[in-house]
């Protein structure tokens, strides 16, 4: 689609600081990234988009040297480079700045800048400590920091800590910082600090990438503008030449849809789940939504706007501060242990660390959250658990050759049908999936899915949470769109596309 | 310009000490339960307060201090060393043994910290390089290095030792104690590693952010091994003590003595996350628990019951640590 030479670039050709031809990385089954270049110049940020999924953590983490692309070359102020590691990229002066930052809690904001790097003092080993003082101290001045010096890192916000991050990679020289949506946790007043911080720093000709999902700050902040979608480059952009719209669109692209669709619901029935002004400290707020007996309701948005957080909330793992959650009518207060009285389920994200004990067996697995039905006495019996296993694996399809077999060793397909199995033998009503089909094959998600369908359609109520954009629209009967820890929209099934999930899900003005 | 930052120095420590203080506001916690201890103790024994008695504190927390200095880097790795107890005990029979059989000093103290090197390499290389737990590590080591000292004297003590080796116990320069002496300047080198130079900050952020100190190109693992290699050495230096205390080399001399030190660690508010360490804390960590000790000695509690006192001093001290956090 794009030419090499853009008519978009600027009219003197200059060098760039930086410049990626044709990278590629591939993971044990994803292309990560494929074929990406990308120029950088001095001065300019540089905006970098795409959905969940599209490249931009591995973009990132092949620029800073954390991953070694498979093929592709790096050319610095023209000349060819190799960033193989860290140091390389520390030689090339870049510095990324993660989300998750890299400080140490417990050493002050100057024994941070300088960490691994610290002046030497008089003695061999010792820290000259005033020096580092006044060089932080300096650099701090340049970013317009009040903070001393001395502050331990670990009694800071993050707003504080984020500055702290990016006066650590100008200490060392970075002429090229990568910043991981800067202003995801920071409120206008400090994002408005980082604003002019990024103003200093391109008058001082830093080059800096810049990874977001707020288009406010796409167009007020970018000097260009590159898209990602499933590893590939699919855009590059000036923001006076495009709008919002055909960003969008360009992340979301043509994508072959999974064709998977089912009989959906148009006679919802009783009332399974209801949140009424939810907020919690986990970061939600003022969350409502509703979904009947019957229906599977989709709960999207982009990482990190609130929708786990809503599903841990519901199931009472988090408290949550206001508002009120009903459970077929009746109010859920407690933890998860009366979330499940009332015939709620939760099917993690991560079925490894929590729906599955893995070292143990498929049939002990299965009647785990049963145990007091099954067993009202307390006595267990191994027959009966036995049995009531394998009625589950022959209802689920699951292929074990039998109940003794580890559920470890089965496929990711198959380890999710187990903890669906668990708690249709809890005789769970209420399924809350969180990302139901995360490192499953295609095959197996579609037999997944036709297996959510027959919990609705045997009057279970399910709710939804998918990255993929694609399964929401394919299976949902309707879908709340969740955008920094509040419900931003609600979309009706004709009204559902990807793009109009991720308008909602997406910052805007 | 140059003596100017110089003559600036004593006003900027002030200010780092109070930052230090601060974050370390845990260790207050440690403090209050040691003054409580003393008041306690003043009041219901004759003695406690006895100049000679207060001396008899210090010098007997000093072996514990050479374990508990160690001790608080590891736990600020989010490590552990369960084997310092019998590191320590292992060290003392072959300090003893070489002791007797030359007559000397310095070539036992040598075999001691030889001893020590070597199981800190084995533990730092099986935490680092092998990625073991530490817990289950330094459990194993324990057990090796258990066996191994009862092996070596086949279960018997080992006597005679020569008066220069108890000189270290018993002797004094000064008019201070020579284990006082050990232990302070131990102390002071710890305090100097630990705030004022790299190594110091890298133990910092191997707990506190282990994947900070790769970024910034520190080959970690080395840093790690030392750490354990530190506390190895401390072990062996501790035999020296130990065995001019006991004037014998016992291969159970030092049994469960890696609990005491971790007690004084965790009771001087260093957390076991994060690299939240103070050095300070574990001083009087260790002092708490020499107090404890010294003072239930003088009521004529037995040293069963003392352990136990030990750890209901540790779940008090974390105790009061978790309430004032949740206050925060």
């Amino acid at each position: 689609m794009t030419p090499p030479h853009d008519p978009a670039a600027p009219a003197t050709p200059r060098v760039p600081i930086l410049e990626l031809r044709g990278i590629s990385k591939r993971f044990t089954g994803v292309q990560a990234l494929d074929d990406v270049s990308f120029e950088l110049h001095e001065g300019e940020v540089h905006m970098l988009l795409g959905e969940n999924g599209a490249g931009k953590s591995t973009l990132m983490k092949v620029l800073c040297g954390a991953h070694t692309a498979d093929a592709g070359e790096f050319f610095h102020h023209g000349k060819p480079v190799v960033i193989g590691g860290p140091a390389d990229a520390q030689r090339l002066g870049i510095a990324v700045i993660f989300q998750e930052f890299t400080l140490v809690p417990y050493l002050s904001v100057a024994q941070n800048i300088f960490l691994g790097r610290e002046p030497r003092g008089r003695l061999p080993g010792l820290v000259d400590h005033a020096r580092m003082r006044r060089e932080a101290q300096a650099i701090m001045d340049q970013l317009g920091m009040t903070l001393a010096p001395d502050t331990v890192v670990a009694t800071l916000g993050v707003a504080q800590q984020q500055m702290v991050e990016i006066a650590k990679a100008l200490s060392q020289q970075a002429r090229i910082v990568v910043l991981d949506e800067p202003t995801a946790a920071l409120s206008d007043n400090e994002t408005e600090k980082l604003f002019a911080m990024i103003e200093t720093l391109k008058r001082q000709g830093v080059a800096m990438v810049y990874i977001s999902h707020r288009m406010a700050e796409v167009f007020s902040m970018g000097d260009r503008i590159t898209v990602l979608r499933d590893g590939k480059k699919v855009g590059f952009r000036m923001p006076g030449q495009t709008a919002p719209d055909e960003l969008v669109s360009l992340m979301v692209g043509g994508k072959v849809d999974m064709s998977y669709s089912r009989t959906y619901c148009t006679a919802p029935g009783e009332m399974a789940l209801r949140l009424q002004g939810v907020s919690a400290r986990s970061g939600i707020q003022d969350v409502s939504l509703e979904v009947r007996a019957g229906e599977i309701v989709g709960l999207a948005g982009l990482v990190g706007s609130g929708r786990t957080e809503v599903a841990r909330a519901i199931f009472g793992a988090d408290p949550i501060a206001a508002g009120r959650i009903e459970i077929f009518g009746r109010p859920q207060t407690g933890g998860p242990t009366q979330a499940r009285r009332l015939g709620a389920a939760l099917i993690p994200e991560s079925r490894k660390a929590q729906g599955l004990a893995l070292i143990r067996s498929v049939g002990e697995n299965l009647v785990l959250a049963s145990l007091p039905r099954l067993f009202p006495r307390g006595l267990f019996s191994p027959s009966k658990a036995a049995a009531q296993a394998r009625e589950l694996i022959a209802r689920l399809r699951i292929a074990t050759p039998g109940p003794d077999r580890r559920v470890g060793v089965l496929s990711g397909g198959n380890q999710q049908k187990v903890v669906i199995g668990k708690w249709l033998s809890a005789e769970a009503k209420l399924f809350i999936f969180d990302e139901p089909t995360r490192g499953i094959d295609v095959g197996a998600k579609a037999e997944i899915f036709s297996l959510i369908d027959g919990l609705v359609k045997k009057g279970a109520a399910v709710l939804m949470i998918s990255s993929e954009l694609s399964e929401i629209v394919n299976v949902c009967d309707r879908t709340y769109v969740m955008r920094e820890g509040r419900v931003a929209g609600e979309l009706a099934r004709d009204a559902m596309s990807e793009e109009a999930i991720l308008t909602l899900g997406m910052h805007h003005a | 310009m140059h003596e100017m930052t110089v003559r600036a120095e004593p006003v900027e420590g002030v200010g780092k000490l109070t930052a230090r203080l601060k974050h370390a506001g845990s260790a207050s916690g440690a403090l209050m339960m040691l003054i409580v201890l003393c008041a306690v103790f003043a009041f219901s024994t004759e003695n406690f307060l006895d100049g000679a008695n207060l001396v008899n504190v210090a010098v007997q927390s000093t072996i514990l201090l050479l374990l508990a200095l160690p001790m608080t880097l590891i736990i600020m790795t989010e490590g552990l060393d369960l084997s310092m107890g019998a590191v320590l005990t292992l060290a003392n029979v072959v300090l003893a043994t070489v002791a007797v059989n030359t007559g000397g000093v310095s070539l036992a103290l040598l075999a001691a910290l030889g001893v020590g090197l070597a199981f800190g390499l084995v533990n730092g290389t099986l935490v680092s390089r092998l990625g073991i737990p530490p817990f289950v590590a330094t459990l194993g080591t324990l057990g090796a290095a258990q066996g191994l000292a009862l092996v070596v004297t086949d279960g018997q003590s080992v006597v005679g030792i020569p008066a220069s080796v108890q000189m270290f116990y018993s002797g004094a320069f000064l008019g201070v104690p020579a284990p006082i002496w050990i232990a302070g300047i131990a102390y002071a080198l710890f305090h100097v590693v630990l705030y004022h130079t790299r190594f110091g900050a890298n133990v910092f952020a191997l707990g506190g952010n282990r994947e900070a100190l790769t970024l910034a190109g520190v080959r970690t693992r080395l840093y790690l091994v030392a750490v354990y290699v530190i506390g190895g050495l401390m072990a062996g230096l501790a035999a020296l003590l130990l065995t001019a205390r006991i004037s014998s080399g016992h291969p159970t001399a030092a049994l469960g003595m890696e609990f005491d030190a971790i007690a004084a660690v965790a009771v001087g508010g260093t957390s076991f996350e994060k690299g939240k360490g103070w050095l300070l804390g574990t001083l009087i960590g260790v002092l708490a628990v020499g107090v404890l000790r010294n003072g239930l000695n003088l009521m004529g509690v037995t040293s069963a019951v003392q352990v136990s006192a030990i750890g209901l001093l540790v779940i008090l001290a974390l105790m009061i640590d978790a309430f004032r956090g949740k206050q925060s």
